[in-house]
């Protein structure tokens, strides 16, 4: 995995790997229309990388569970994007490498050393705070000491996934570590926030190859997100929505109208507040998405999804409790003004649905959590 | 300059003689068909002009499949077929259209990955590029050698 061959350029190791420039074209075409840039933009890209210095991308887990590693490694296989990750770009990621102790350690303070200034410090995980760092240690350093030190030489930080990117689960109420995202502990270095649980790999490859062909951070939202695929609610994108503007529901999972793939708004779907790229880009190569596959969206790339109550109430459902970085009021706003054209049709039926929703809830669903 | 009719006027996207903006009904097409051959004139005649290539996304478009039959019909067939079989299958056809190429790219796995209309004089992935032409100049500089060698070596063990 580890390359020493750093005078190489990307087209040259990607000859070597066996990709030509034309399967290259192919592959970087497909991901500048994925993030809907201009389309010659892919040629550019494909041109621009082939003849860059490789780059150097240090990946650091902390607290995590790996999914995200797993959404971009085992999507489908082998992929260029896998072959541009990791077998070309990674200088140091403790799951893959095959070095373990003072060795695997060495070789990220050597690309560190080496690339300082220059590499992508990529972070995947949130940083736990509590008990001096020693819920999150490895080497004996703390994952916030390791942080600082790694983000110093950093071009730039890409946080993959929410809890890096918002604290994620191990934040959510009533966060037993202290935990932190990464935008808390590091404010000198530009961060891009790659959200979701997990991330998809075509946001995180195709951010991560931006910021490798342009050597610029690509624009953000409010969240530090690259507005190219956080841009669009997956709601503005699904393609249930004109069932939502008829106002058709479903109103459990196995009911007339969740068969024939009605909007899933009263059950819970959390589309209108979540900005992802899921219902344009898919999962699995293309195949399917949340939505498609019959269940509500549940918010994962937003800040605080886990503690804003229940899956499984509809937005309006005035449940909401502590919610991290999105105060509660605002998200009520957000979907009092998405529910006005749905409710106005479908009101007293929405009612009279979340009212048995609720009789079919575990208890603890409804109680608000540490507000 | 003191008269209005002095100052010259070029007027570009739009077929002489039919005043802008033309409702699409004139040409017998969908409204998104007849802008899309409107926007591939621009891009045409800045081919032209400024020798700038570009493309259109048509996965980025919502089109019918009336749209499409309507927009093969009217881009029609040119004289120039390829077949690219790298990471993926791709078909690029010249379309009738001198400078518009339908350019189609698959996976591994045969989906459609994108599909565009390229303005340009020849699609970037069929043409090598200088550093792919010198490794080929290398290739077969190490073909000659081999050959030599493998000649030189065949002669010496021959006892005739």
């Amino acid at each position: 995995m580890i390359q020493t061959n750093d005078d190489l350029t990307v087209g040259e190791m990607l000859f070597r790997a066996g990709i030509s420039r034309r399967g290259f074209i192919q592959y970087c075409t497909a991901v500048a229309s994925a993030m809907a840039l201009p389309p010659w933009m892919g040629t550019a890209m494909a041109e621009q990388l082939r003849t860059s210095p490789r780059p150097s991308v240090v990946y650091l887990s902390f607290q995590e569970c790996t999914g995200c590693l797993e959404s971009l490694t085992r999507s489908f296989a082998p992929t260029i994007e896998d072959l541009i990750f990791n077998t070309i770009s990674l200088d140091y990621n403790d799951t893959l490498m095959a070095a373990s102790g003072e060795a695997a350690e060495s070789a990220r303070a050597k690309a560190m050393k080496d690339n300082f200034g220059k590499y992508v410090l990529v972070v995947d995980g949130s940083v736990p705070t509590g008990a001096g760092g020693a819920y999150c240690a490895a080497g004996g350093r703390s994952a916030e000491d390791t942080l600082r030190e790694a983000a110093k030489g950093a071009a730039a930080i890409v946080c993959v996934g929410t809890c890096a990117a918002f604290g994620g689960i191990p934040l959510a109420n009533p966060n037993p570590t202290s935990a932190w995202p990464v935008s808390a502990i590091v404010g000198d270095k530009p961060i891009i926030n790659v959200s979701g649980c997990p991330p998809m790999p075509e946001v995180i490859t195709g951010t991560l190859l931006q910021f490798f062909t342009t050597g610029q951070v690509p624009d953000l939202d409010e969240h530090r997100r690259p507005k190219v695929f956080f841009g669009n609610t997956i709601h503005d994108r699904c393609y249930r929505r004109p069932f939502y503007d008829q106002g058709k529901f479903a109103k459990t999972f196995d009911d007339e109208g969740a068969r024939n793939g009605w909007c899933l708004y009263e059950l819970g779907c959390k589309g209108p507040t979540t900005y992802n790229a899921c219902a344009t880009i898919k999962w699995n190569g293309g195949t399917s998405f949340p939505i498609e596959s019959g269940h509500g969206c549940i918010g994962c790339s937003e800040p605080g999804f886990w503690d804003k109550g229940s899956f499984y109430s509809a937005l309006s459902t005035p449940a909401w409790s502590k919610a991290g970085e999105v105060a509660p009021r605002q998200v009520l706003e957000l979907a009092a003004g998405a529910a006005a054209v749905g409710v106005v049709l479908g009101a007293a039926s929405a009612g009279v649905s979340r009212l048995r929703q609720r009789g079919s809830e575990r208890p603890s669903d409804n109680e608000p959590k540490g507000s | 300059m003191s008269r209005l009719t002095e100052i010259p006027i070029r007027i570009e996207g739009m077929p002489l003689g039919i005043e802008p903006p033309a409702p699409a009904a004139t040409f017998g097409l969908g409204g998104g068909v007849a802008a899309i051959l409107m926007e591939l004139v621009t891009l045409l005649e800045r081919l032209a002009q400024s020798q700038t290539p570009s493309a259109i996304d048509l996965r980025s478009l919502p089109m019918s499949p009336q749209d499409r039959i309507e927009l093969e019909r009217a881009l029609g067939e040119g004289e120039v077929q390829a077949t690219v079989h790298a990471e993926g299958v791709s078909t690029i056809r010249e379309t009738r259209i001198s400078g518009v190429w339908w350019v189609e790219h698959r996976n591994r796995h045969g989906e459609l990955i994108t599909e565009l209309l390229e303005v340009t004089r020849v699609p970037e992935i069929l043409a090598r590029a200088p550093d792919e032409i010198a490794l080929g100049a290398n290739a077969l500089r190490e073909q000659l050698t081999a050959a030599a060698a493998n000649l030189r070596e065949a002669r010496s063990n021959d006892p005739n």
